[in-house]
């Protein structure tokens, strides 16, 4: 063939390799959720929701213990959380623990095995913190985790550390000598917001501090006064960013919650908006009252460039499905994870 | 008649497609032809079952009108008249008006000895409504991918769809469109004020000359397109607008079932730079 | 069916390069010798230059070139002085407005202080550009229908990044320089104000951007279907109609009832293309310091459509006295 047109494929046909290579193909899945013609739909990859199944599985329970016998924190020392519980009980959820948590250290992780009471390790002081982190998820979360629940696999999943926590973004390495090139906290592509360049941290001012939200008003034009919506465009793209983090982490799109046309409205929006919406504070929860409190247990490489300790988003139980593990209902054979103890 | 000036000399038979002199002739001011009929056969078709889908709805007010295709249950069969079918036999009418409407152009060219850029260009168009409500919704499975038949409704699920892929911005083809768009718009202005302003020249002045034209473009950027590249560009930049505008839109859920951003993960992550 | 469509030209005659109409005494002398490129001569014209740099296009390219190195400099400095992340990050780098804090005030350097730097800089250079098209029109006899188009981007350009901000009393409702950050303001403004596609002048000005993609098809495209007639001699063809501008008028007319003429339909190009960044930018001035939430205001003006609901009825949490 001619010499122009062989250039002409020769450099069309690798570019367009190149675009074409991040792509998918049909047939695909799709789920309506909204009257018929609106657009609300979740659309799926079968190829990648099979791989995403083969990664959300829920490990098999252990078979369940006799309650008979001596309570734990009778036979053995230092048991300040489910003491309650039988020996037999007790033993079998620490193997949990340890399937869940820790299976390649085993029990070494948390304990001393010259004398398992010690509290040497800090990991024995974390743990026994999120023990008590998964009972309140269960207990008084339930408008968020309904009767599924959580247990210590929903975010560990076999692993010391999750997959996903997050800490506060470390600063540029000339940020306090530089007179340009501030970054406003946005304008880097960042994983965290899904690779857009919206805010990078969603998680501070949302997930562990209760900024508002919220930036529409509830009146056609703008007020004066009092009344006035303050609510900056600024704002909204740090909304918009947590709404990113939110439908990445869930595996989801806008539709799934919302009719878009109107985003804020409660009446046009799906029921699993409010479940989100619970979400949010728990996540808020979690953070103040178990991780942050930890900061000065945890070994300084356990902790974040800015020195703070590890949090939870919605990713960090999710891991990319709506319902961990799909919905997989781990906790009911677990009753201990179901309730804080009575002070 | 509704005839101008010099049009008597430009009436004569020939350049049709089908049908011979059976409807070659005008009515006012309009060509007939046999495409002529049957664009008017699928428009009255189409427009009497469009009020009949509004008088189906709530509404008479020309805003809220609004006739939704098939719930995605349905797939690609023939769903009930209630229930979405209205909605595809209006596309049929549609896609049989537009096309006729198409040939009809063919006819008309082909009778003034006109090349047939303007039908072809036309076809981009067509190609695009087909591509929205066709091409992609076979491709999806569901005629229920389809945009429904509203002036505010259409929007409401551009707006949705878009969201189905958090940042629909960041799609790459809609990126290369939306330019194409905007440049357009760009050279559409410059165009017409350059035509104008040399033939418009202001109090006192003759009428300008092409090479007033290329000098002020040359002065001006140091480039001039000219009189038959403009035409040509600016037909290029509209249709190559349009063009990834249908590529940008089959690729979304066909070929993308993810969020826009992540699709620039592959630039990121490229060797040469992973860290 | 071989026919030629003329959408390419297959012979380029050469001959001695056109130097440009004289220009009146108080201007410079042109820049450059002109020269020949075949490729372009393909599609239109294949000579390139001379160009004209005068006192306001040498002013414009000097404050337009240091806006776009303030811009440059401060996207690598956001990268820590990386060229190689640079080019890997630079559609997400930006130069940003100051934050909302700031409201009109001067802000420090590092914070917003850069973009206002530049975002004068840069108005100047456009404004000076602006006045440059004006000149070079009048200097040649021509009217002066360019630069009033300009000046419609313009007008959009300062909505946005001028007017609009100071009427909200905050540079950083400001769009920020930088390409994916600059598509997040878009998305930003309409997530913020209700839905901008139910700002009825966004939907006029995207009739008149979609009509104008419409027109210059359509326009284009006729031109070049009746080009064997000389119809892209377009000026010849409007002080004296050929068969040309006939035949182009008849198609429309044949097709849709009427028709422009050969000057009409550029009447009809510089309004279309006017309008859309015209009407737009009103949008965008009303939203926020008139219109704070678009979909409510299409609610009051009866226009949203209703659509019967699929889910259970939802509440808002927050009012239901649901836990904080």
């Amino acid at each position: 063939m001619k010499t122009s047109l062989r250039l002409l494929l020769a450099t069309l046909v690798p570019a367009a390799a190149a675009l074409l290579s991040g792509c998918e193909r049909p047939p695909i899945e799709t789920v309506q959720t909204g009257y018929r013609g609106t657009g609300m739909e979740q659309i799926y990859n079968p190829r990648t929701l099979l791989k995403q199944a083969s990664l959300n599985q829920a490990p098999v329970a252990a078979e369940a213990a006799s309650a008979d016998g001596p309570k734990a924190k009778d036979v053995y020392q230092n048991v300040q959380v489910l003491g309650d519980l039988s020996v037999a009980q007790f033993n079998r959820h620490m193997a949990s623990i340890t399937q869940w948590v820790a299976p390649d250290a085993g029990c070494a992780y948390c304990h001393n095995v010259e004398n398992f009471a010690e509290d040497a390790k800090y990991t024995k002081v974390v743990a026994r913190r999120m023990i008590q982190m998964t009972q309140r998820v269960n207990q008084d979360w339930k408008p968020h985790v309904a009767e599924t629940g959580v247990t210590c696999y929903t975010c560990h999943r076999g692993n010391n550390i999750p997959a996903n926590v997050w800490f506060a973004p470390k600063d540029r390495k000339y940020a306090n000598n530089s007179v340009m090139g501030d970054l406003a906290g946005q304008n880097l592509a960042s994983k965290s917001v899904g690779l857009t360049s919206l805010p990078f941290d969603p998680f501070t001012p949302y997930l562990k501090d209760a900024a508002p939200i919220r930036v529409n008003g509830d009146t056609a034009m703008v007020l004066r006064g009092d009344a006035v919506n303050r609510s900056s465009t600024k704002q909204a793209e740090h909304t918009y960013g947590l709404m990113v983090h939110m439908s990445e982490s869930l595996g989801v799109n806008c539709t799934y919650c919302h009719n878009t046309r109107n985003f804020a409205s409660w009446e046009e929006s799906r029921p699993q908006r409010v479940t989100a919406w619970h979400g949010i504070r728990m996540a808020r929860d979690l953070n103040n009252d178990y991780m942050t409190p930890l900061t000065d247990t945890f070994p300084a490489n356990r902790l974040g460039p800015k020195g703070d300790v590890a949090k939870v988003n919605c990713t960090t139980c999710h891991q990319g499905a709506y319902k961990p593990l799909y919905g997989a209902a781990m906790a009911k054979d677990y009753p201990e994870l179901q309730a804080l103890a009575k002070p | 008649m509704s005839m101008l000036s010099f049009e008597r000399k430009y009436r004569v038979r020939g350049g049709t497609l089908v049908g011979g002199d059976l409807f070659d002739f005008w009515v006012g001011p309009f060509y007939v032809g046999f495409f002529g009929v049957t664009t008017l056969f699928f428009a009255l078709a189409g427009t009497m079952m469009i009020l009949w889908g509004a008088a189906m709805g709530p509404t008479w007010n020309i805003w809220q009108i609004n006739i939704a295709p098939p719930d995605i249950s349905y797939g690609l069969r023939f769903a009930p008249m209630t229930e979405g079918g209205l909605w595809q036999l209006i596309t049929v009418c549609a896609i049989g008006s537009f096309v006729s409407w198409a040939l009809r152009e063919v006819e008309i060219c082909r009778k003034l000895g006109m090349g047939l850029h303007v039908p072809v260009a036309f076809g981009m168009a067509i190609l695009a409504y087909v591509s929205l409500q066709v091409i992609r919704p076979v491709l999806m499975g569901a005629w229920g991918h389809a945009f429904p038949y509203g002036i505010y409704s259409h929007l409401d699920w551009v707006s949705n769809t878009a969201y189905q892929y958090l940042h629909f911005h960041y799609n790459p083809w809609h990126m290369i469109a939306a330019s194409l768009f905007f440049a357009t718009v760009l050279a559409l202005s410059m165009h017409g004020g350059l035509v104008l302003s040399a033939t418009n020249p202001g109090r006192g002045e003759a009428v300008k000359s092409p090479e007033h034209e290329d000098t002020f473009f040359r002065d001006l950027i140091g480039y001039s397109v000219g009189t038959l590249g403009i035409h040509r560009l600016g037909l290029f930049l509209a249709l190559a607008g349009v063009w990834f505008g249908i590529v940008c839109i089959v690729v979304s859920g066909p070929f993308w079932t993810g969020a826009w951003p992540e699709w620039w993960s592959w630039w990121l992550n490229m060797p040469i730079w992973r860290s | 069916m071989a026919e030629y469509q003329n959408l390419f030209t297959s012979v380029q005659p050469v001959g001695p390069l056109h130097d440009g109409v004289a220009l009146p005494r108080g201007d410079d002398k042109r820049l450059g010798t002109p020269f020949l490129v075949h490729l372009l001569g393909r599609i239109g014209n294949a000579q390139i230059g001379p160009i004209y740099l005068g006192t306001l296009g040498v002013a414009s390219l000097l404050f337009g070139t240091l806006a776009f190195n303030i811009i440059g400099f401060n996207m690598l400095a956001s990268v820590d002085w990386s060229p190689i992340e640079l080019i890997r990050q630079l559609f997400w780098l930006a130069l940003e407005p100051p934050p909302p804090a700031y409201g009109l005030s001067i802000p420090p350097l590092a914070q917003g202080g850069w973009w206002l730097i530049v975002g004068f800089m840069l108005t100047v250079s456009i404004l000076l550009w602006w006045t440059r098209t004006y000149r070079r029109a009048r200097q040649l006899g021509l009217g002066t229908h360019v630069a009033w188009a300009y000046a419609a981007a313009i007008w959009l350009y300062l909505v946005c990044g001028f007017f609009r901000p100071i009427m909200m009393g905050s540079w950083s409702e400001a769009v920020p320089f930088g390409i994916f950050p600059h598509l997040d303001w878009v998305s930003a403004l309409s997530l913020r104000y209700g839905n901008l596609f139910y700002n009825p002048f966004h939907a006029l000005s995207i009739v008149f951007l979609y009509g104008s993609v419409l027109l210059f098809a359509m326009h284009g495209a006729t031109i070049l279907a009746v080009s064997r007639f000389g119809g892209e001699r377009e000026i010849e063809q409007i002080v004296d109609r050929g068969t040309a501008s006939e035949r182009a008028a008849l198609f429309w007319r044949w097709t849709m009832g009427f028709n422009a003429t050969m000057e009409s339909i550029h009447r009809w190009a510089w309004w279309f293309a006017v309008l859309c960044p015209l009407v737009g930018g009103v949008g965008i001035l009303l939203t926020g310091t008139v219109v704070d939430n678009w979909y409510l205001w299409s609610v009051k003006h009866h226009v949203v459509p209703a659509y019967p609901l699929v889910s259970p009825t939802v509440l808002d949490p927050a009012i239901l006295g649901a836990k904080p």
